[in-house]
């Protein structure tokens, strides 16, 4: 009898193996910060004197990563595009999301200076989140990277989103590199404004749209926080079937510290963050950034962004 | 006694029927689980192979909606598929009988005049590049939200000219319904980098009621109803930028518009306001639970249809149904004369009967709508 109740168990454990190992494979990467130079230490902005939000027990810090990883780029040396801080107090169910604009020029881990969305290119996750935390001073606990094409299977593998889609999305001029044969063509995208259910291809394109945008990235980074919390919405509602979908879809397109048991644990949390009041949403729009830097990139005023960020994240 | 030849021979069958039981038992556990259909992922039904709620057999007239590229109609409780899935959306009624609809194709969108039947009897613009310049995606264009004037001689429609470059907006459009685009009449500004201005809703005595997205005071890109009746002219906003409305629509007796408003959050609440041709009076949020997507009045006023997920639709958007009843005023209580000869003080305060208790009623459980169409109904 316990031999055919251990077979059927073997059974099960076949079943849930690739699942099992991708998230084996995906989670508790370990960071490596690069050391920075003196040099780097000198310029980069003091986050001291800011008045900072008192700490909160059990609440964490998440730095989001999202990137174009298609042809055009070497592996793992892709840029972010997509740089959201996520901090979470459990105790009051609130949840304060930062969009830090790609074109930010800022010094980086790694020495000199760059656009903050290099930093990831450079020198891997470790590289973005002491970038981030050292030109923010906010402490990270954990990041997320996903790429582009993960994030359309991801989408697609949980049946799709319900999303307020805050205005038209017009671009005549979309980057078709997702599955067109030459990662430099070009498509016509139209996603009409309104709740609606979105698949992948179409929150990509909602979300990665910005010729149509006065605001460029910022804008962007607006329509990423819709959509990151339509899914966190309709993640809720995932159950062990589909898991194994949910692998085949990020296979190599999500890496993460954070370890499986603290993922079950956050899944919870994660369930129970439904106010849409209790999300709060940062964007670094002028005056807290204007354009000026070298390279088109964005001039950050620091003496503005570190009181506002550390209102939010200690 | 037993010999001990035949003793090992059934050890050999024991473990053979048990390594069999083995794998057996691990084989069905894997097909089990493999069997098992994620309901998270799970497609949503053609209209035509769902039963709707009995409810639907209470609806009057005739609601033609869109699912996956195709129109159906909804009549007497049951769905007709009228047009095949290729890319059929925002089906309208035009005061000829005909249904007026978009054809979308990857790079561009035509409306088109259709039967009640279901077939296609004229298209009206032709939006897609001609082919000596279709390496350029952007001389293709987009033609959406038709609506007929209810004179029947004016097709309003969002279109995307003119636009420059990257800057691609929607602006409001006229043009005569049995005419050409090449007599149209651009009617609204559209503000650039904005996606433009959408969703034109005819209005009696003259002018259009539409949806204009510009930057509100914090910078972000809102939703405003305006009402305009003379050709370029910014006309009058009707909502205010933070409450970020859209989809309206002017009751059969023109006197409230219903819209959905945001409020700049991932909600979208059911919204009515009076509406005295000029301005909107004061809103009531009558269905805040739920993401609400195109609210539309019945032909004979007795209640609004909307489309909004279900909690078990896995998202896809169900076509609801509000009577009346659930938004309508109270009734003003009339008061009864004292028995025994006229009376000149005051009446005695009567009691209002208590408001009827009614909930929007689901009319399909697992159809997935398609949200951005506006729902026609006609009687």
């Amino acid at each position: 009898m316990l031999a055919i109740v251990l077979s059927a168990v073997a059974g099960g454990i076949a079943y849930f193996m690739p699942a099992a190992q991708l998230a084996l494979d995906s989670t508790g990467q370990v960071i490596r910060v690069p050391t920075p130079s003196p040099t780097q230490l000198l310029i980069s902005p003091s986050p001291t004197g800011a008045p900072s939000a008192a700490p909160v027990a059990g609440a964490f810090t998440v730095l989001l990563l999202g990137s174009d990883d298609d042809s055009k780029f070497v592996s793992d040396h892709v840029l972010t595009q997509s740089m959201i801080l996520v901090r979470v107090v459990p105790s009051t169910r609130q949840v304060t999301m930062l969009s830090i604009p790609r074109d930010l020029w800022v010094p980086l881990s790694t020495g000199g200076s760059g656009k903050i969305d290099g930093a990831y290119s450079y020198g891997g996750a470790g590289a973005a989140i002491a970038t981030v935390s050292r030109d923010f001073g906010v402490h990270i606990d954990d990041y997320i990277w996903i790429g582009l094409l993960g994030l359309v299977k991801l989408i697609d593998a949980i049946g799709g989103i319900d999303v307020v889609t805050s205005h038209p999305v017009m671009d005549d001029y979309y980057p078709a590199d997702i599955y067109g044969g030459w990662p430099y063509d070009y498509e016509r995208v139209a996603v009409l404004a309104g709740p609606q259910h979105l698949d992948g291809v179409h929150a990509m394109q909602y979300v990665r749209s910005r010729h149509g945008d006065l605001q460029s990235d910022f804008g962007r980074s607006q329509r990423q926080q819709e959509v990151l919390t339509a899914i966190r919405v309709k993640a809720k509602e995932l159950s062990p079937e589909d898991l194994p979908a949910l692998s085949k879809a990020l296979g190599g397109e999500l890496k993460t510290n954070i370890g499986i048991s603290q993922v079950a644990q956050m899944l919870p949390l994660a369930a129970s963050l439904d106010d849409p009041n209790a999300i709060h949403q940062v964007f670094l729009l002028p005056p807290y950034t204007h354009g000026g830097a070298p390279d088109g990139s964005l001039v950050a005023e620091w003496s503005l962004i570190l009181p506002l960020v550390h209102q939010y994240f200690p | 006694m037993i010999s001990i030849p035949v003793i090992q021979a059934s050890r050999v069958v024991l473990a053979v029927v048990l390594a069999g039981l083995m794998v057996l038992s691990g084989s069905a556990t894997y097909i089990v689980l493999s069997s098992r259909t994620s309901k998270i992922a799970k497609a949503p039904e053609k209209p035509t192979a769902a039963t709707p709620a009995p409810q639907a057999l209470t609806l009057p007239g005739t609601m033609y909606l869109s699912q996956e590229g195709a129109i159906y109609s909804l009549s007497g409780g049951k769905f007709h598929e009228l047009t095949v899935e290729a890319g059929w959306m925002q089906p309208a009624l035009a005061p000829d009988g005909n249904i007026i609809a978009v054809k979308r194709d990857a790079f561009s969108s035509d409306v088109y005049v259709i039967s009640p039947s279901g077939s296609a009897l004229r298209q009206v613009t032709n939006n897609a590049a001609p082919a000596r310049l279709k390496y350029d995606t952007g001389q293709n264009h987009w033609s959406f939200y038709p609506r007929v004037s209810a004179d029947g001689r004016t097709l309003w429609m969002s279109y995307d000219d003119p636009k420059f470059g990257y800057d691609v907006v929607l602006s409001i459009w006229a043009m005569p319904y049995a005419g050409s685009l090449n007599q149209g009449r651009l009617w609204t500004n559209a503000a650039d980098y904005t996606g433009g201005d959408v969703q034109p809703v005819p209005v009696a005595g003259g002018g259009i009621i539409y949806t204009k997205y510009d930057f509100g005071p914090d910078n972000r890109l809102v939703g405003r109803l305006w009402f305009t009746n003379r050709a370029y002219s910014f006309g009058k906003a009707l909502t205010s930028p933070d409450e970020d409305c859209r989809n309206p629509a002017v009751s059969p007796d023109g006197t409230q518009v219903a819209m959905v408003c945001t409020y700049e959050k991932q909600v979208s609440y059911l919204t009515i306001a009076t509406w005295n041709g000029s301005t909107l009076g004061a809103r009531r949020n009558i269905v805040t639970s739920q993401l609400v997507a195109q609210p539309t009045w019945a032909p004979d006023g007795s209640g609004i249809a909307y489309l909004a997920p279900n909690a078990s639709s896995n998202g896809d958007f169900q076509l609801w149904w509000l009577p009346k009843a659930f938004y309508a005023p109270p009734p003003v209580p009339v008061p009864t004369p004292t028995p025994g000869g006229p009376h000149n003080g005051p009446l005695p305060a009567s009691t209002p009967p208590p408001a009827p208790v009614v909930k929007p009623i689901e009319v399909t459980t697992n159809n997935g709508f398609d949200a951005t169409s506006p729902l026609a109904w006609g009687s």
